[in-house]
């Protein structure tokens, strides 16, 4: 039972999509995601039709990402239970949903050019977080009593 | 005439021997009024001897006889009977015979065809030894075989300036005398983006279908004024995607062949519009509503109006595909229903390509035309306060988003300050956009539209 968050469980989720026909049906995704959790940050790199690498990095290596999402602990587990109870984010729970709910967005990005990556892959961002809903997962303590 | 003997050139003499037709046939050909080079194409084309025999045989009166039927039928469609000896002796069966005279052949037709459609035509093959660059292999790449992939060597290169003024393709050789295509863009730096190969592939690949991927059933009936709400933004998306297509399509023919990867990738930008019509034309039509009434357009002229291609990029792909990509995402936001989630949430990605088009297309100029700098400040000067009058004489677009953000006639207010808010982010992602292309337009936004970033 994977930990959010975690290499483990950011792994868990990309042989998912790796191995799901509608992930690649998607289209070509090519993009240098991060995910903010707290003090974690991990980098989840998209080429061509898949997920090819998961890597906890520093606060350095977000420089050299497309954009990153980042909300807080309670906010990710809200978001990631959403998406296990419904198969899917529901309306209120999309990543653009909660960009724009967000005071400071949660696609943030040290480029203006380099974050649309947030818009022109974002179904596919959106499918492989909607595939946490195939895993079950529990969180880190900060997660939860945040 | 047949029993003169015919000498034989030394260049068939040569062929018949390669091709094994004896000079006793060679000669009774020649004999027959053949041209050498008649008989040498006949060889060519792989006739044998035998066959050639035949058909002397049969044009001399040899050949075998047709049935009564056959011969009755000649007669009633005026084939001469030697004609259907010809035919017979090279092979033709009667049942093909009298289906020929069934669809109408004649028998001059029939003769024509079967003299090989008269004159052999000549060879040139010259073609063949066409100096372009040979013995190029393309390899796919994990994204498949794309347009990168195969720009290696001479193809890869794009040239600065193009100096054709036709339809040749980049890498191939031109011919003299071939006419005009009236392009009128030949210079790298009036459309070109490092982007645009790697755009259109994305495109190909992610395109979708509305008709078949909208989950239609998920589309419940809507309080009156929040249907009639998402059919006017609908109307308004569609007109001005519409608008779009036709800008692009017009500007297209102009781009000359040197720059494809720019003429391919906008051709999908037309189809993403297209299908940006269609979706939500359909969502206006498909809850019991129906179409509002027609934007009034300010913004829209100076997209229209303008007299150089990186001038409508700018105005059309920077200013206003960033706002409506923001209204995109903000339609996504307060989407009612899972078929309207999803509409908003693929156009937001078909809008970002051409956004990442412009916006890359504008950083190129800048990177090779420093000089063209206060002209871009001066397009967007303008473009900027068209747009302006659209925020005041439409009141139907920005009240109709307001309904549908606030949820409601009566929470107009609300959704009022939503809309402003729409704004703001549209205005900041644009300077942030602008100024990755090293265009600093903070200071110089218009007064205007500056309200919306000081709220």
């Amino acid at each position: 039972m994977p930990v959010f968050p975690s290499v483990e469980w950011f792994n868990a989720i990309k042989d998912i999509v790796n191995s799901d026909p509608a992930f690649r049906q998607l289209g070509t995704v090519d993009s240098v995601t991060g995910a903010r959790c707290g003090s974690k940050i991990y980098e989840i790199t998209f080429e061509a039709f898949e997920c090819t690498g998961v890597r906890e990095v520093g606060e350095n290596d977000l420089r050299d990402m497309d954009f990153w999402l980042e909300q807080t602990p309670a906010q990710w587990k809200e978001m990631l239970d959403n998406i296990k109870t419904n198969g899917a984010a529901d309306l209120t729970h999309t990543l653009n949903t909660i960009d724009l709910s967000l005071p400071n967005g949660f696609a943030q990005s040290h480029d203006g050019y380099r974050r649309d990556a947030f818009y022109r892959f974002n179904q596919s961002i959106q499918d492989f977080f909607n595939a946490s809903s195939k895993i079950d997962t529990t969180y880190a303590p900060e997660a939860v009593t945040a | 005439m047949a029993n003169e003997t015919v000498a034989i050139p030394a260049n068939l003499r040569a062929k018949a021997q390669e091709k094994q037709w004896p000079d006793d046939l060679v000669e009774s050909a020649l004999a027959t009024g053949a041209t050498p080079e008649q008989l040498i194409g006949y060889m060519d084309q792989g006739i044998s001897a035998d066959q050639a025999r035949q058909f002397l045989a049969a044009q001399a009166g040899g050949g075998p006889e047709p049935s009564k039927e056959l011969a009755d039928k000649a007669a009633l469609v005026n084939w001469p009977l030697d004609l259907i000896k010809t035919a017979l002796a090279a092979g033709a069966a009667e049942t093909d015979l009298m289906r020929f005279m069934d669809m109408g052949i004649t028998a001059e037709q029939a003769r024509d065809f079967m003299s090989g459609g008269g004159a052999q035509p000549q060879l040139d093959l010259s073609w063949m030894n066409v100096p372009t660059e040979w013995n190029t292999r393309a390899k796919p790449t994990k994204h498949g075989l794309t347009l990168e992939a195969i720009n290696i060597g001479r193809y890869g290169e794009i040239p600065d300036v193009w100096p054709y003024q036709t339809e040749m393709p980049r890498g191939a050789v031109p011919i003299p005398g071939v006419e005009s295509m009236g392009y009128s863009i030949f210079e790298k730096q009036v459309v070109w983006s490092d982007s645009c190969a790697r755009l259109y592939e994305e495109a190909i690949q992610r395109r979708w279908r509305p008709a078949t991927d909208v989950p239609w059933d998920t589309i419940q009936p809507l309080p009156d004024d929040l249907e009639r709400a998402i059919c006017q933004i609908c109307t308004h998306i569609s007109e001005k995607e519409q608008l779009e297509a036709d800008v692009i399509g017009r500007w297209e023919p102009d781009i000359s062949y040197g720059y494809h990867e720019v003429k391919l990738f906008l051709a999908t930008t037309v189809f993403d519009n297209a299908r940006a019509v269609e979706v939500f034309r359909k969502r206006a039509l498909s809850n019991g509503g129906g179409l509002g009434i027609q934007s009034p357009g300010w913004g829209f002229r100076s997209i229209v109006d303008a007299r150089n291609f990186t001038e409508m990029a700018v105005i059309q792909f920077v200013l206003h595909d960033s706002l409506t990509l923001t209204q995109y995402a903000y339609g996504e936001k307060y989407a009612k229903n899972p078929a309207e989630k999803f509409i908003f949430a693929r156009a937001i990605q078909d809008k970002a390509r051409i956004v990442d088009y412009g916006i890359t297309h504008l950083k190129f100029v800048m990177m090779h035309r420093a000089d063209r700098r206060d002209e871009m400040q001066r397009y967007l000067d303008k473009a900027e306060g068209m747009m302006l009058q659209d925020d005041k004489k439409d009141p139907a677009t920005r009240e109709a988003f307001a309904i549908y953000f606030g949820g409601g006639k009566d929470k107009i207010r609300e959704g009022l300050a939503i809309y402003r808010e729409m704004r703001k982010k549209h205005l900041e992602q644009y300077l942030a956009r602008l100024k990755w292309a090293t265009i600093d337009r903070a200071e110089r936004l218009d007064p205007g539209m500056r309200v919306f970033i000081q709220d």
